[in-house]
């Protein structure tokens, strides 16, 4: 992979004007039609040239999502999740890796414990 | 007195709202921040994560079907949609 998932990108693909709201509804997860009420009703309540500036500047640097950027929608939520919080995600995959050692753990006791009964009664075989 | 209201009328929008979105600028740039190689290693940590409990639901499975009193201890949190008992 060659770009960054922790970046901000407007988003073409969802894109009502130049992509800004659906940008910032891709990067945080909120709902894009909040983010879209929420720039129309700060516009009207007393910060209006200052969004449209702030608008036109973010459209104006940042980049556009490459195409293909999560493989699965999956993906987009974890990428998402690392975003707000690294920590967290991080925690969350430590918690994915011991609950599979939990498991194969279970697996190996069935096994090794079904082995040691079975040499017991080989025991009382003979 | 009178004069000072229009004033503060023009300055609240010109200083105010910069002031209020340069602090939250300010406030997400000192977020924590993963960098470039952190963020490679963690992706290939979650997708590492994610074969290797693909791989492990099915040990499960073919576990279970081979011995019918063995109950795989499925996590609670991540439901899955496969049957336990099924066998290809």
């Amino acid at each position: 992979m060659s770009s960054s998932r922790t970046k901000f990108y407007l988003d073409k693909q969802n894109s009502k004007w130049l992509g800004v709201c659906a940008g910032i509804a891709d990067y945080t997860g909120v709902d894009v039609t909040w983010v879209r009420v929420g720039a129309v009703m700060l516009s009207f309540f007393g910060g209006f040239p200052w969004t449209l500036i702030a608008y036109w500047l973010v459209a104006w640097m940042a980049e556009k999502k490459p195409y293909g950027l999560y493989d699965s929608p999956d993906d987009a939520k974890f990428w998402q999740g690392v975003r707000s919080n690294p920590k967290r995600s991080t925690a969350e995959v430590r918690s994915k890796f011991r609950d599979i050692d939990r498991r194969l753990a279970d697996i190996e006791m069935m096994y090794t414990s079904r082995n040691s009964r079975l040499a017991d009664e080989i025991d009382s075989l003979r | 007195m009178g004069d000072l209201i229009p004033i503060v009328g023009i300055l609240a929008p010109i200083i105010g709202v910069p002031w209020l979105i340069l602090h939250y600028v300010t406030k997400w740039k000192l977020a924590p921040k993963i960098t470039q190689e952190d963020e490679n290693l963690l992706d290939e940590m979650f997708n590492l994560a994610r074969r290797l409990e693909d791989r492990l639901n099915t040990v499960e499975r073919i576990v279970a079907a081979d011995n019918p009193d063995w109950k795989p201890a499925t996590p609670a949190i991540h439901p899955t949609d496969y049957d336990i008992a099924r066998r290809n």
